[in-house]
């Protein structure tokens, strides 16, 4: 092993299945029309969704990683691209808010715009969904892309949040009465203006972007591994071949690429009704079953005048923007895995493994309940939207991981 | 020594792979099997750190098995780590 870091054989990449693609590419498009038809805003989240499972299945996105590495390895490498991403969104949503509400200061709020009430529950959530995320290994949208990636891990981790999701709406009531009713959605243009909340929050963003990398260089770093440069394209059929592997070659793309990208389909999901997010549809898949099954799933209180992802609003539906949203993102991964040929079936071999996934998804359940949201809809979506909330959950959420890390330094 | 974190995701293999470095009698290498492809660069990573140099095969599709082993001179950090970035780039499959 004289040259340090060698390769002996490189490993032969996985066959991508003919017929499995040519499926999930019929099965979305089957699927878009059917929904579509029904309403065009269900088809168009359907694509949404299928699109946000590519996005962060090409760039390994994972938002539980971002807050995780800082505190693990001092990693800042996916925490900054997601700032970046951050940063794209707020000029984005500003943008659309404007047009939606051109004087804030008259105390009204954004339609569709994800601005959570502040309180304890913001906290509560935000620190109970860090710790779960770290033992889950993933958030909420992390599990969803990783199931359809084929980890078995993933689909306990997903048997955990719909029980925790389930019993935070059992709970809900206590919740609502005690704080949730008490406090305020806070939109900073309310009190600032847009522009000036549109600057400020980009400021916040900046100074978090230096804060990292001074963090992230105080240890020695990893360097980005160049792209190897493509072969040369002489040929249509070549340039196409070329272009292909940059979208699914195996190397996938950088967390920025991923980052802006999603960025990008935020706002475009906003521009039609409301920005990302997941956890709305999972909570009312729980809650559909529970009530299937007897088991309560009653309306949540007050929950129908919540900004943000909240099941309650639409009723027994099992078919809603959220929940195409939801599916979307675990069939655009499964297909974008296979197509880069990722995609495989892997579970874990430490049997105490599983308990843990399961604890983890159930803490990020309950507490994506709280805070009305997840990783995504209570922050990727929270800030931009000029949210209060959005950075009282990302301070939940750092805390929260920094707990999270010591338990799972102390497991098996 | 050998550890199996197939089916494993980050952090664990790093994590894993340091425990067991850690444990590691004079003499012993550490053979990690694995499936999770960022555990290409974050478990040689963490081994550098410990003086260790890396190995990669292939074992199966999608599955690789990382080989350690200590360095009889101290090695150079900054070399090695762009060497594991480089490699981790390498093994990744080129053509979807």
């Amino acid at each position: 092993m004289q040259a340090g870091a060698t390769a002996v054989t490189a490993s032969p990449r996985l066959p991508a299945n003919t017929f499995t693609i040519a499926g999930a590419l019929l099965f979305i498009v089957v699927a878009a029309v059917f929904t579509g038809q029904k309403d065009f805003e269900l088809g168009a989240f359907w694509l949404i969704g299928i699109a946000f499972g590519v996005i962060v299945q090409r760039s390994r996105l994972c938002f539980a990683g971002a807050f995780r590495d800082l505190i693990m390895s001092g990693d800042g490498r996916l925490m900054r691209a997601i700032i970046l991403g951050l940063a794209v969104t707020t000029l984005g949503f500003g943008m659309l808010m404007a047009r939606f509400v051109p004087d804030p200061s008259f105390n009204v709020l954004p339609p569709g715009a994800h601005i959570q009430p502040v309180g304890f529950a913001t906290i509560v959530g935000g620190v109970m969904f860090g710790i779960g995320m770290v033992l889950a290994g993933g958030c909420v949208s992390g599990t969803l892309w990783r199931m359809g990636e084929g980890y078995v891990n993933s689909w306990v981790a997903m048997v955990g949040i719909l029980f925790g999701l389930w019993g935070a709406s059992k709970s809900w009531n206590w919740w609502y009465d005690n704080d949730i009713s008490k406090r305020e959605a806070t939109w900073l243009p309310t009190d600032l203006g847009l522009t000036a909340s549109v600057l400020l929050t980009l400021g916040l963003l900046a100074v978090a972007y230096v804060a990292i990398l001074w963090w992230e260089f105080r240890s020695p770093r990893l360097p980005e591994p160049k792209a190897k440069p493509a072969p040369p394209a002489l040929t249509v059929r070549e340039y196409l071949r070329n272009s292909w592997n940059v979208v699914f070659g195996g190397r996938g793309w950088t967390y920025t690429a991923g980052a802006l990208a999603l960025g990008v389909l935020s706002i475009v999901a906003y521009n039609l009704q409301s920005p990302l997010g997941v956890t709305g549809g999972l909570a009312l898949w729980a809650d559909n079953a529970a009530r299937v099954a007897n088991a309560g799933g009653l309306p949540l209180k007050g929950a129908d005048l919540l900004a943000g992802c909240s099941s309650a609003a639409a009723g027994a539906e099992w078919l809603t923007i959220r929940t195409t949203t939801m599916t979307g993102v675990v069939l655009g991964a499964f297909t974008a895995s296979v197509l880069s040929g990722e995609f495989k079936v892997r579970f874990s071999r430490n049997t105490a493994r599983y308990p843990q996934l399961l604890i983890g998804g159930a803490a990020m359940g309950y507490a994506s309940v709280l805070a009305v949201g997840c990783t995504i809809g209570a922050f990727f979506s929270s800030i931009p939207s000029l949210a209060v909330a959005g950075w009282i959950y990302a301070a939940g959420l750092a805390a929260g991981a920094f707990i999270g890390v010591q338990v799972i330094r102390r497991l098996p | 020594m050998q550890i199996d974190v197939r089916g494993e995701m980050c952090p664990y293999p790093a994590m894993k792979a340091k425990e067991a470095l850690k444990k590691l009698s004079a003499g012993d290498r550490l053979e990690l099997i694995t499936d999770h492809a960022p555990a290409l660069s974050t478990v040689p990573w963490e081994g550098a750190k410990l003086g260790f140099l890396s190995e990669i095969a292939g074992k199966a599709p999608g599955e690789w098995v990382i080989t350690l082993e200590k360095a009889n001179a101290p090695i150079d950090q900054k070399q090695i780590l762009t060497a594991i970035a480089a490699r981790a780039a390498e093994l990744a499959p080129d053509e979807a």
